[in-house]
């Protein structure tokens, strides 16, 4: 499976450009999609999944026009929207078995036997005849995630997965999602950029439609690696001086104070320490410089 | 207060700032608007003629009319401005607040209270403005009269404001839920029909209860304003006092309702708590443990669950995609999509509906105006279905609209869209899931049918028509309604713009068609109106109705399959990008859209072709225009000197399968004027060919159009005392199907048609527009009135055929061979003939009126002879094998008529009478010479239930009957006054044999339903009220007013001297003109009444004075009664009555008469209704009030005068009072 994204532009009625000639090629693994909201990471995975048109440029998967030949990618597609609803009074597993049969299984012992999986997976069995619409935020998220499972999809495109799941059911889905993603095509889009370090082999960041950096995390990382300088600033008049003297990557509180992170190559001044860079000094950087370009 | 303030005007500008403020207000304009500014819309516009437009009665009914369809309105105004805190969780903010409930609530309602008064101030303005649209009628617009507008938008549509508002607030307040509001809003509106239909079905003479405690008022109204004369429909408003008919009524029912509002506000007050918390949150609190146990699941500790930290694999599944996957996924589809229409509430609400509208109006099936009769099917079908169509049409739209929007509403589309699905087949199953609802809905109607049926004890179960009427006739057109739902639906960017254009559509449709835009073919999903016939199946309506339905059917579906093209998918909505969509998907569509554009082009091709080539395709209006036009261009023939028919003798030819005949004939003329005659007027039907000839040479000089007029001229005159004989051929072909307004008269089987299809001699006053409003249309002036008795020319015609006097009649009649073929006069000859069946009928010497018929059917036949002291007499019914429930009643009341006829009037002219059935596309009973067609509708399936049910069968019977003596023997002249010598007679000879049988309490007792009659019908009367002796074209004068004063008079001067009144005048007139050879004037009602007066001693003189020659009303009322015990046991009783009398003019201004007359004085036991006489006198009263002094055996109960309302009386219920016991 290789999904080729070229020179995709898309433009809206109200005239935001959500993407600009964008081009990508997303090979067999995870694939991680990083950027801030409005960036145009949905309307991106939209595209992919069939969902929106765009105005020029192609995408082929593995010899299929996704643009013009929707319904051979609806086929092997599994897709997470970022939001979703649920239609009330229905059960999971009542929906899960009915969206199986419009994702093709048609074999009721393949169907139930997946299902069942996914369900005790998503860790939803104990609540899997209960109407849908009572699921907390968390319940219908991981319903979201089995659905998209179903039918051993070749495409997978998840928008924002983690969103809304606690951290134990966050790792494990990533867990899930990470013994997949080894056969098939998974893009996950996120602005959580630990997702991204833990899951993906590739990643690509994106901003106002544009890729601004595209690699493996690890080479990202290795780009950086000892230009990442830290310091505790007290006040704000200091941050103010110190924001127009250098690049400032990003801040934290830490105890009410400012802990800030500079990119230099050389030692910015007294008081920096050099610390491990991280993929977040990556993804801050990056997009400080698209936006300073 | 400030705070108060501060929440009114919030409120008030909230609601002005949003649209449904503005569309509800503009609502009311325009339906108010149309009232006055449109022809023939809205309830008023479209009856009585005379009745303002602008004038207080219309200001009145319209705004009850907007008070019960605004039922919504209202709810959704008070309903929603409360429960929007709670939607929108500002209560949180609001009631952390200190916030008085007082300020909050009556912010609130004060608020929605004003905007729904203004809303529905729509109306006034809409009146008001119709008022100035110079195509109105202008004739019905009074100067605009300001209290005309106000005191009803008081006293009516405010008053409901308050008290249906204040009622939906208080619920909405209490129970927080808006889907609570709008059922109680549509359950009130429902009930409220229900209610009407039950009292209206029952046509109960109680006027004050049924008043009060109407909560929109309709029967209120009905019960102030029904005796209302259009005088004073044009002049009063619904009294605020206890004046009128119904007193105090109106005055009590508002002040009740008003309370009714008060009593739930101060409960609102008192109850509602100042919480998040409703007051039923009780009922909420377990939905909401439930929530709390999900919340426990999830909140179980991983381990507790047992779960390895490590990632199953998942199993291997198989897609497979092709046609059987296909099937899976509609089948899936259609199951979640059913199971989520029948999950929720809404759809059992409905069932629910439908269920309480089916037996309700199921159980009113076996009544028709008033009478019992056997809920036949299609009775039963046309109120189950009838009562459940609404909602069909609702679910259809209601629930298309749902799925296709529900995954967006639901905001699942991104998974649904994303699914390896086309677009036909998510298509299918939505249509499909909507059919299988409606299916189901259909059913339950059939059921409840059925069930109604066995319930009034009819077991004759026809499944097959319902199942014809239900699933193939109104099945596809449901279907239809939904593919133009989705297709809307489908298009629009938003669900209630969607609703708001179906709706529209749908509104629209009635409203075009009063415009007169008729043509089925252009009116979206109209289908021509077709009456089923128990004797006559669907007949000839099948072709019609099935290319109506395929016509739409397949435009409907060819907009379905547009949609399917059209179906959102993904997150693109401009339109540009979905026709993009649409054009990649249009190929695979293209085959399905081709056949269904086919097939409407073709279906659409045949139903022009037969109603717009082959018949010529008239609208009301250009029908309107025909009359109107003969009326201009012929009135001027007139008086047009013409000779008189004296012998008809015809061969007709009836073809009931192609529903046509041809005929030729022979007509006698004899110029009975004193003057030759040399121009022959001939009057045709435009729906005949006509050829004509005469024995002498004649040319034609013209020929209007349609047949209409024609003049020949004779080459030698015909004189006075000559004789011309006219031969004519006619022929009526029936081409295929017209768009709508087919022929009743010709019928596969039950073809039943007279002498208006040949053709007849000199202008017919007949063919002219009466309707007041459509001859202001087309501008001809009021209708002429009938001439004064003792007019030289009409007094030497007579009343039903001015052209002609008594006839021979001969005629040979041919039909099918499975059909019996019916004529006036006696069978002489019967036989088979080229695979035909001939019946020849002739009078032989016995002369009659110039008023034939024939009647075609398969018939069951029932004989016997009457042996009478007159000689025998053949008695026959030809009947539908379906209807055999009333034949013996038929040969009963003919037994018993002839029984009285013979023995009190003259001998009978004939030696037989037939009765027979013809199928109900007319409703009517008609008496030609010694035969007497029936409809199936009337008598045939009337059913006695009760003791008191009014037998129609043998009434009806008694009265055509009658007319062998009362039309058939004595005809009126052509001037005022004369048809009530053949109705009023005829129904006076109907009560005799009614009372014979039944005796003088039940007659009392349908006197009363009769004189409700008189009265009504003189409230609508669009010209001007005759008096009896006068009358012209007034139905209720001739029928009810003549009835009473004929059973009256008899009362007070005896029944055996009108009986010899009645003969004198019967022996001396009878056959008027049937020898002579120079027209005589032939009787009027001057004659009649001199034989009444005649009989009636001198201190009763009045009553034929103000019976025939006024139109008098009573204001009789007992005032006071009371009884005393008496020593020796007896019961004294003292009671005050108070008599008033007056004449009315003909538009109903009444001004007093002295009062000399003799009325009853009585005094009874027993309750109410079911009184018993102790003591009756007829006394004289003078004077307005008269108190009497009574002693009776027994302790009485009820007394007072006319007890029996033998005298016209607008309040007949106030006559006895109960007596009090001292």
């Amino acid at each position: 499976m290789a999904l080729t994204i070229t020179n995709l532009s898309k433009t809206y009625p109200n005239g935001v450009r959500a993407l600009k000639n964008l081009s990508l090629t997303i090979g067999n693994n995870m694939y991680g999609l990083l950027g801030p909201n409005g960036a145009g990471k949905s309307s991106l995975m939209r595209t992919i999944a069939t969902l929106q048109d765009a105005d020029s440029g192609t995408i082929t998967l593995d010899g299929l026009d996704v643009l013009r030949q929707k319904d051979e990618v609806r086929k092997v597609l599994g897709y997470l929207p970022q939001e979703f609803g649920v239609y009330p009074k229905m059960s999971a597993i009542d929906m899960l078995h009915h969206l199986a049969v419009l994702k093709g299984v048609s074999n009721a012992g393949e169907r139930k036997e997946m299902v069942d999986a996914l369900l005790h997976q998503t860790n939803l069995w104990d609540v899997r005849k209960k109407a849908l619409s009572s699921y907390s935020g968390g319940m219908k998220q991981r319903f979201g995630i089995a659905q998209a499972l179903l039918s051993n999809p070749k495409l997978i495109i998840v928008d924002e997965p983690t969103a809304g799941l606690d951290p134990a059911e966050r790792n494990r889905f990533l867990n899930l999602l990470a013994s997949i993603g080894r056969e098939v095509t998974v893009i996950l889009s996120t602005h959580i950029v630990d997702d991204v370090r833990e899951l993906c082999s590739r990643m690509a960041i994106i901003a106002t439609g544009e890729v601004i950096l595209e690699g493996s995390p690890a080479e990202a990382l290795a780009s950086l690696k000892g230009q990442i300088w830290s310091r505790i600033v007290a006040t704000d008049d200091e941050l103010r001086a110190l924001e127009a003297a250098l690049h400032i990557v990003s801040t934290h509180l830490v105890g009410g104070e400012h802990e800030i992170r500079v990119f230099s190559p050389a030692s910015p001044g007294a008081g920096f320490a050099q610390v491990p860079c991280g993929l977040e000094d990556v993804y801050f950087l990056q997009l400080s410089r698209h936006i300073r370009n | 207060m400030s705070m108060f303030l501060e929440f009114l005007t919030f409120e008030l500008r909230f609601r002005m700032k949003s649209l449904s403020t503005w569309v509800y207000f503009a609502i009311w304009f325009a339906f108010s608007f149309l009232c006055i500014a449109s022809e023939s819309f809205g309830p008023v516009g479209a009856s009585n003629g005379k009745i303002l437009l602008n004038g207080p009665w219309a200001n009145s009914y319209n705004a009850l009319g907007s008070c019960l369809f605004g039922t919504i309105i209202i709810a959704a105004i008070f309903g929603t401005s409360i429960l929007r805190d709670f939607q929108r969780d500002t209560v949180q903010i609001l009631f952390t607040k200190p916030v008085s409930k007082t300020a909050y609530l009556g912010g609130r309602w004060a608020g929605s209270f004003i905007t729904t008064v203004f809303a529905f101030s729509g109306m006034l303005l809409g009146t008001w403005a119709g008022t100035f649209a110079p195509w109105a009628d202008h004739a019905r617009i009074a100067p605009n009269h300001f209290w005309w507008y106000l005191q009803p938008f008081l006293s009516i549509t405010v008053v409901q404001i308050f008290f249906m508002g204040s009622l939906f607030f208080t619920v909405a307040a209490l129970t927080r839920k808006i889907f609570i509001v709008y059922l109680q809003g549509v359950a009130v509106l429902m009930i409220y029909i229900i209610g009407l239909t039950v009292y209206f079905a029952d046509r109960s003479l109680e006027h004050f209860w049924s008043g009060i405690l109407d909560p929109v008022g309709f029967i209120v109204f009905d019960n102030v304003t029904r005796y209302w004369s259009v005088i004073e429909k044009n002049s009063l408003l619904l009294p605020w006092d206890y004046s009128g008919n119904s007193p105090g009524v109106f005055l009590i029912n508002r002040l009740l309702w008003a309370s009714v509002g008060l009593i739930s506000l101060g409960t609102l007050w008192a109850l509602f708590p100042m919480s998040v918390e409703a007051l039923t949150a009780r009922s909420q609190g377990k939905r909401a443990a439930k929530a709390r146990l999900l919340q426990e699941a999830e909140d179980l500790p991983l381990t507790a669950a047992g779960r390895s930290l490590v990632a199953a694999r998942l199993p291997e599944v198989h897609r497979v995609f092709g046609v059987a996957t296909s099937f899976a996924q509609y089948l899936s589809l259609t199951r979640l999509r059913i199971r989520t229409i029948t999950r929720e509430l809404p759809f059992w609400a409905i069932v629910g509906l439908i269920v309480a509208y089916a037996v309700n109006n199921g159980y009113y099936a076996g009544r028709v105006a008033g009478q019992n009769v056997w809920p036949v099917t299609y009775l039963m079908l046309q109120a189950v279905e009838g009562s459940s169509m609404l909602f069909f049409f609702i679910v259809a739209t209601l629930y298309a609209a749902e799925l296709i929007w529900r995954e967006r509403d639901n905001g699942f589309d991104g998974i649904h869209d994303a699914l390896p699905m086309r677009e036909s087949i998510d298509w299918l199953s939505k249509v499909s899931a909507i059919a299988f609802v409606e299916l189901v809905l259909l059913t339950v109607t059939m059921l409840c049918g059925m069930g109604m049926q066995a319930f009034l004890g009819y077991y004759h179960f026809e499944v097959f028509q319902y199942l014809r009427e239900l699933y193939i006739v109104t099945f596809p057109l449901l279907l239809g309604a939904v593919f133009l739902a989705l297709f809307v639906q489908t298009l629009v960017s938003n669900k209630f713009v969607g609703h708001g254009i179906l709706i529209a559509i749908f509104v629209l449709q009635p409203i075009l068609f009063s415009f007169g835009l008729e043509n089925t073919l252009l009116l979206l999903g109209a289908i021509p109106s077709y009456t089923y016939s128990d004797m006559n199946g669907y007949g000839h309506f099948v072709a019609p109705l099935a290319t109506a339905i395929a016509y739409w059917f397949s435009i409907f579906a060819f907009l379905g399959i547009v949609s399917i093209a059209y179906a959102r998918r993904g997150s693109e909505s401009s339109l540009a990008a979905r026709t993009r969509l649409a054009l990649l998907r249009a190929p695979r569509l293209l085959p399905v859209a081709g056949l269904f554009a086919f097939m409407a082009l073709g279906s659409g091709a045949w139903y022009f072709y037969n109603g717009h080539v082959l018949n010529e395709y008239l609208t009301a209006k250009d029908r309107r225009k025909m009359q109107a036009d003969y009326e201009r261009d012929f009135k001027r023939y007139e008086l047009f000197p013409q000779p008189k028919v004296t012998g008809v003798d015809t061969a007709i030819n009836i073809y009931p399968e192609r529903r046509s005949f041809d005929a030729t004939g022979r007509f006698t003329l004899v110029n009975k004027t004193v003057s030759p005659i040399s121009e022959i007027h001939i009057t045709g039907n435009p729906e005949t060919v006509v050829e004509i000839q005469f024995d002498r040479p004649s040319h034609r000089v013209s020929r209007a159009p349609r047949n209409l007029y024609s003049v020949y001229a004779l080459e030698q005159p015909l004189n006075p005392g000559e004789t011309l004989t006219l031969t004519f051929s006619a022929a009526h072909t029936t081409k295929g199907f017209r768009d709508g307004n087919e022929l009743a008269q010709f019928a596969r089987n039950g073809t039943f048609f007279d002498a208006e299809f040949l053709p007849s001699i000199g202008y017919n006053t007949g063919m002219e527009l009466d309707d007041p409003r459509r001859r202001r249309e087309e501008k001809l002036g009021p209708l002429q009135e009938m001439f004064p008795r003792g007019d030289e020319v009409h007094s030497r015609m007579n009343l039903f055929t001015p052209n002609s006097d008594w006839i021979t009649f001969h005629t040979v009649v041919s039909t099918s061979p499975d059909q019996i073929a019916i004529a006036p006069g006696y069978l002489q000859r019967e036989w088979h003939q080229n695979g035909r069946r001939y019946f020849e009928y002739g009078m032989g010497a016995t002369r009659i009126l110039n008023f034939p018929s024939w009647v075609s059917g398969a018939y069951t036949v029932r004989k016997e002879v009457y042996k009478g002291s007159g000689g025998p007499v053949n008695l026959e019914v030809y009947y539908d094998s379906a209807h055999p429930y009333n034949i013996d009643t038929m040969l009963a009341s003919t037994r018993a008529g002839l029984d009285y006829l013979q023995g009190n009037f003259s001998p009978y002219q004939f030696t037989q009478f037939r009765i027979m059935e013809f199928p109900r596309y007319r409703s009517l009973a008609q008496s030609f010479a010694n035969t007497v067609p029936f409809s199936e509708s009337i008598g045939f399936i009337t059913r006695l239930k009760k003791k008191d049910d009014v037998d129609l069968t043998y009434f009806v019977t008694a009265h055509e009957l009658g007319h062998q003596w009362w039309a058939h023997q004595l005809v009126g002249a052509n001037v005022q006054g004369s048809n009530m010598m053949s109705e009023t007679l005829a129904q006076y000879s109907a009560y005799m044999v009614m009372q014979k049988k039944y005796g003088k309490d039940y007659m009392r007792k349908v006197l009363r339903h009769f004189l409700d009659r008189y009265l009504r019908g003189r409230s609508g009367e669009v010209r001007h009220e005759p008096p009896l002796a006068l009358v012209q074209r007034e139905p209720y004068v001739w029928y009810e007013k003549g009835g009473q004063i004929m059973y009256t008079l008899a009362d007070y001067i005896g029944e055996d001297r009108i009986t010899l009144a009645l003969h004198n005048f019967l022996m001396q007139y009878r056959y008027a003109n049937a020898g002579n050879t120079i027209n005589q004037p032939y009787p009027d009602t001057r004659m009649l009444v001199d034989a009444l007066r005649a009989q009636t001693p001198p201190e009763l003189q009045y009553l034929i004075d103000d019976g025939f020659n006024r139109i008098v009303l009573y204001n009789n009322k007992a005032i006071s009664a009371t009884s005393q015990k008496q020593p020796d046991g007896k019961y004294k009783v003292v009671l005050s009555v108070q008599a008033r009398k007056t004449q009315a003019d003909g538009n109903g201004v009444e001004s007093p008469m002295p009062m000399a007359d003799y009325v009853d004085v009585g005094v009874f036991n027993g309750r109410k209704n079911d009184e018993k006489p102790l003591y009756m006198k007829r006394e004289k009263l003078t004077e307005e009030h008269q108190t009497f002094t009574i002693l009776v055996d027994t302790e009485p109960t009820r007394a007072g005068i006319d007890p029996y309302n033998k005298l016209i009386d607008r309040i007949s219920d106030d006559n006895l009072i109960d007596v009090a016991r001292k």
